[in-house]
């Protein structure tokens, strides 16, 4: 079972609406932290891991791209952590890339609950 | 291959999905085409690529605020704050923007587009006769106008 969540996305509205879109899509979480972008992620994720990471693909200062890079490649750290795309990107040349460098799955922006639930249940045991 | 692009059509289908998906508000065209957006916010995103340009919404505060409360899933505007209201429309911009790039990349190539920003304004003016503006007046949940316009021009 997973136990904990991040969020990153430098919208803190966009936080707000992924975390109630997990909340009722019926998946639950004992912990649940957020990061504004990349950058800020992995600093926590260093000291305080969790099992899923939901992340933004545009943000300033380190997007979700080089933010996966990063984690898997770079620091290598969190290596059980399972890292989805949340975006409104949708090109299936970049979902292919990010999928290539280390993330797990991708959610295309806009989103359903039954969407959250098909796409992270698999990730949750 | 822009010029088969139906761009307000495009930015219509677009608009409806993200209202009915994410914002649980009803957007229609409006059939009354006349009506002036007061006092209004612009969120707007610049994209390049196969296309240059901005999009952007204008809408009224109340609109804005309506849109955020609903996006947010809020029961009032009383724990509503400006940065929220500007968060949301900015996310509303974006995702709109997300909709039209999904919709017309296979025609434009590529599309690179940036992260939102949303001011105090009233009108989004092209300022090359280069450009193609596209507006279109829409009625949210029939309480609030608000434009949905795009500029653009191909690239060479």
């Amino acid at each position: 079972m997973a136990k904990s969540l991040m969020i990153v996305d430098d919208s803190a509205t966009m936080r707000k609406i992924i975390m109630r879109t997990v909340r009722m899509s019926g998946l639950e979480f004992e912990r649940t932290e957020e990061a504004g972008n990349g950058a800020e992620a992995i600093e926590k994720l260093k000291t305080s891991p969790v099992d899923l990471v939901l992340c933004d693909v545009n943000m300033p200062e380190m997007g979700g791209l080089e933010m996966v890079k990063k984690i898997r490649t770079e620091l290598k750290i969190c290596e059980g952590t399972k890292i989805i795309m949340v975006s409104t990107e949708s090109s299936q040349e970049l979902i292919d890339g990010v999928i290539a460098d280390g993330a797990n799955g991708f959610i295309t922006k806009p989103f359903t609950p039954e969407k959250f639930q098909e796409k992270l249940t698999p990730f949750m045991n | 291959m822009i010029e088969q692009i139906c761009f307000d059509k495009v930015l219509l289908e677009s608009a409806k999905e993200i209202f009915s998906t994410m914002v649980f508000m009803d957007l229609a065209e409006a059939a009354e085409k006349d009506f002036v957006v007061d006092r209004a916010l612009l969120g707007s995103i610049t994209f390049k690529g196969g296309v240059e340009g901005c999009m952007a919404i204008c809408c009224d505060k109340n609109c804005a605020k309506a849109i955020a409360v609903n996006m947010l899933g809020m029961d009032s505007d009383s724990g509503l704050t400006e940065e929220g209201i500007s968060d949301a429309i900015g996310e509303i911009v974006n995702m709109i923007m997300g909709g039209v790039k999904s919709r017309i990349l296979k025609e434009v190539g590529n599309l690179e587009v940036s992260i939102p920003s949303v001011v105090s304004g009233h009108d989004l003016t092209n300022l090359d006769n280069k450009s193609i503006r596209t507006t279109i007046k829409v009625n949210i949940d029939d309480k609030f106008g608000a434009e949905i316009s795009l500029i653009y021009r191909p690239c060479a």
